[in-house]
């Protein structure tokens, strides 16, 4: 009877000691210690529970770590951006997602949600911050962006207000949609295209209003509806598949919520937002629209608006890409038969 | 007489009684449910708040709740206040021992439990009070800990300060409705004779000899007549000197028909159980996300409009429109007795429905839910381990064909079996048939409006 109690004993000590050390121990010591790399756990909570803890990581380049991102209370989605390619998908509450990197040069990237968890999701990110492990305290320097600083050096104002002007307020644009697909046969039909609207650079530097301008006055002759396809095709030409694939799948993450899945401006957080989102599906309001003003205002945010901005989540060519989607929105999908 | 149409399965199953009789059996089972209730706690603390993955909610709300209302209860009545790991600590100390007989007296202040307390008044406040919360305590894991850790807390110190299991007599807020429903269970532990008893005068029963301790549950087998009382630790199994112990299997819901031993606090249990069926199926199974919403606290004020009108249902609501049922009965049948005792008798009758809805209920959550079990199995603190392989079993619901015949077929059962028991109740106040089946009928008729109200809330 004696050996039964001294076991029972035992097994008490196991179970109300040694359970808990052991359980904690092996989560918070042996299985770091096992791992062949270090191991970052990040809880990801809605920004109104602080978002992503921790919301700024340190990692030495050439050092490979793994991040193990656990939702905590709604489903989450995560990517880290630019240019990683990595993107773990939704994370259902309790669910534990993982993936492990290294860098190969300094750098800042971004892990922010991709699902739309709460009114203020755009505000969950977080940093990884990639430093030489010779200057480890030299924070790596954002590279300027070309094209945002061309914008400034024309004096074009990124965070103009969307209305449109006056002038083209009467346009017959607004009554119907122009199709890129009609575009395409009404180019191939004859219609006199102007050298500088074939130059995919004058394109991102100008608006469908100034190329109808041009394309009217080479063929005068013809319907404006005729004219305006033609642009619809122009403008949405120069995507190839894939871009668009990736461009679609950030506008679905990052802008959807906002403007809709459609375009339309309407999307389930639009009311929550500072300032109505612009309707990308609205040719009205796109027909007054530059492509590297919309690229720079994804980048920089819409000050003031309530859009956040992306450039530490895409690259350039990300950021071209999902500028080429919004132009699908307004235009539709063009043929396949070219690719640029 | 006493065991007339019953079998003794100690008589027919001498290894059971041998198992049941070896110290080391309740202990042993004590130690496995308590390493379970440990990582319970240590999830609920220390894993995921996302309560569909922590071991904490999924295996003590889903798993361990379907194992109690629908298996053990129905079938084994307090068995499972046998291995129930709560008070375990609490008494180990008080003996000072785990599995042996340790002589001496029991390591305790030995105050004595107030005499106006010896009923399941604070059992029933305690479950009113824990219903009350049930959406944050069934959801948050931490809060769960908590909760779990304040009874095994609570039963440490009650042990210290009184002898025996006053905790699981008086306080528990579990034990209370398993002891209200422990009566329908087919499973009974009786005396082979009441006069050996009698006759005995020792009482090694009560009082304990070497191979156990006294009734930890301060019950006297000698006069049981129903389960609600007798925790099953089988301490008389063990101590009694002549044999008289029997684990009858029987009929089952006998102990409904003991007419001396029916209280008011056992009256207003059933009550409260019902009534709690019906808001906990509102609240989480109905279409109402507003009530929810006011369940879950989003905000203060509607909360407490929430937790009023659940404490004024279940205590004024629905035993006075229960005792308006009672009192037409009363009238049309002309029976003599005192309203207030044939609202305590007839309350009786709710016992059977109350269990059907509870084990409705819980179909309806588990057979949902129950798939979470494995992925918390494999990972029980959401913290990406994968144990058996099982940690990214998809969110899979069961069931969905067979559960609206599962609930009907459920409460149907219980509405009859309460139907049956209020005739059988109108009877011991009515000598006349004809009289007891005119009390039957508006009784009858305020159980059948309960059971509709159910059906509403489950096939919508």
């Amino acid at each position: 009877m004696k050996q039964r109690e001294l076991l029972a004993l035992f097994a008490l000590g196991l179970i109300l000691l040694g359970l808990p050390l052991a359980v904690l121990g092996y989560q918070y010591w042996l299985r770091p210690a096992l791992s062949p790399n270090r191991i970052i756990d990040i809880a990801a909570r809605v920004p109104e529970q602080a978002g992503f803890a921790p919301d700024a990581i340190r990692v030495a380049v050439g050092e490979t770590v793994t991040l193990r991102f656990a939702s905590m209370d709604v489903t989450h989605g995560v990517a880290i951006g630019p240019g990683l390619g990595v993107d773990l998908g939704p994370i259902d509450p309790g669910q534990v997602k993982e993936i492990t990197l290294s860098f190969d040069h300094p750098g800042i990237y971004t892990y922010y949600c991709t699902t739309w968890c709460s009114p203020d999701h755009w505000r969950m990110r977080g940093t990884i911050q990639v430093s030489d492990p010779a200057n480890p305290d030299v924070v790596p320097a954002a590279q300027p962006d070309r094209v945002i600083e061309a914008l400034i050096a024309e004096g074009i104002d990124i965070d103009a207000a969307h209305t449109p002007p006056a002038e083209h307020a009467d346009i017959s644009i607004l009554a119907f949609q122009p199709s890129a697909q009609r575009g395409e046969l009404v180019i191939a039909g004859g219609l006199d295209v102007p050298a500088e609207l074939r130059d995919p650079v004058w394109r991102q530097s100008h608006t469908p209003a100034q190329a109808l301008e041009l394309l009217t006055g080479q063929n005068p002759a013809t319907s404006e509806r005729d004219r305006l396809d033609a642009i619809a095709y122009l403008w949405t030409q120069d995507t190839a598949d894939e871009a668009l694939a990736t461009g679609k799948r950030f506008y679905n993450q990052n802008c959807a919520a906002c403007h809709g899945q459609s375009g339309g401006g309407d999307g389930p957080a639009a009311a929550t937002t500072a300032e109505e989102p612009v309707a990308f599906s609205d040719p009205g309001y796109m027909f007054e629209r530059r492509s590297d003003v919309l690229y720079a205002k994804i980048r920089r945010g819409g000050m003031g608006t309530g859009m956040p901005n992306f450039g530490t989540l895409f690259t350039p060519e990300e950021t071209w890409a999902l500028v080429r989607y919004l132009w699908t929105l307004t235009f539709g999908t063009p043929p396949r038969t070219h690719t640029g | 007489m006493l065991n007339q149409g019953r079998i003794d399965l100690l008589e027919r199953m001498p290894p059971l009684k041998r198992v049941l009789k070896a110290r080391a059996f309740q202990p042993a089972m004590m130690l496995l449910t308590l390493a379970v209730f440990t990582l319970a706690i240590l999830a609920g603390l220390a894993g995921t708040p996302a309560g569909n993955r922590n071991f904490g909610i999924v295996f003590v709300w889903i798993v361990w709740w379907a194992l109690l209302i629908a298996v053990l209860v129905p079938f084994f009545g307090r068995l499972w206040c046998t291995v129930c790991p709560i008070p375990a600590p609490g008494e180990w100390l008080q003996r000072r021992a785990i599995v042996q007989r340790r002589p001496g007296r029991l390591w305790t202040r030995g105050l004595r439990w107030p005499r106006r307390l010896k009923n399941i008044w604070l059992q029933n406040l305690g479950f009113l009070g824990v219903a009350l919360f049930s959406t944050i305590i069934l959801t948050r894991p931490n809060v769960s800990a908590w909760v779990l850790l304040s009874f095994l807390l609570a039963g440490v110190v009650l042990s210290a300060l009184y002898r025996n299991r006053v905790f699981c007599r008086y306080v528990c807020p579990v034990g209370g409705f398993i002891g209200l429903y422990s009566m329908l269970a087919p499973v009974e532990l009786r005396v082979a004779d009441p006069d050996v008893c009698v006759a005995h005068k020792t009482k090694d029963c009560l009082t304990g000899n070497e191979f156990g301790y006294g009734c930890p549950w301060m019950t006297y087998p000698g006069s049981l007549q129903r389960n609600a009382a007798c925790g099953l630790c089988f301490e008389c199994l063990k101590t009694c000197p002549k044999n008289n112990i029997v684990l009858n299997l029987r009929a089952p819901g006998g102990d409904l028909l003991v007419a001396d031993e029916r209280r008011l606090d056992e009256a207003y249990k059933a009550f409260i159980m019902l009534g709690c069926a019906l808001l906990y199926s509102a609240v989480l199974l109905g279409p109402w996300g507003w009530l929810k919403a006011w369940a879950n606290m989003h905000t203060l004020p509607h909360w407490g409009l929430y937790a009023l009108g659940f404490v004024v249902l279940n205590l004024a609501i629905l035993p006075g429109t229960f005792g308006a049922a009672v009192w037409l009965a009363r009238r049309i049948a002309r029976q003599p007795q005192p309203l207030r005792r044939l609202i305590v008798d007839y309350a009786y009758a709710l016992i059977p429905l109350g269990l059907a809805a509870w084990i409705a209920f819980t179909f309806g959550f588990v057979l949902v839910n129950g798939s979470y079990a494995l992925a918390a199995l494999s990972d029980p603190f959401g913290w990406g381990w994968d144990l058996f392989g099982t940690a990214s079993t998809p969110w899979t619901p069961l069931g969905e064909s067979v559960l609206p015949f599962l609930q009907v077929g459920v409460l149907t059962a219980g509405l009859l079996f309460a139907l049956h028991t209020t005739y059988k109740i109108a009877r011991q106040n009515s000598a006349q048939h004809r009289a007891a089946f005119l009390a039957t009928l508006p009784i009858s008729g305020f159980a059948v409006l309960i059971t509709l109200g159910f059906l509403r809330l489950y096939l919508g």
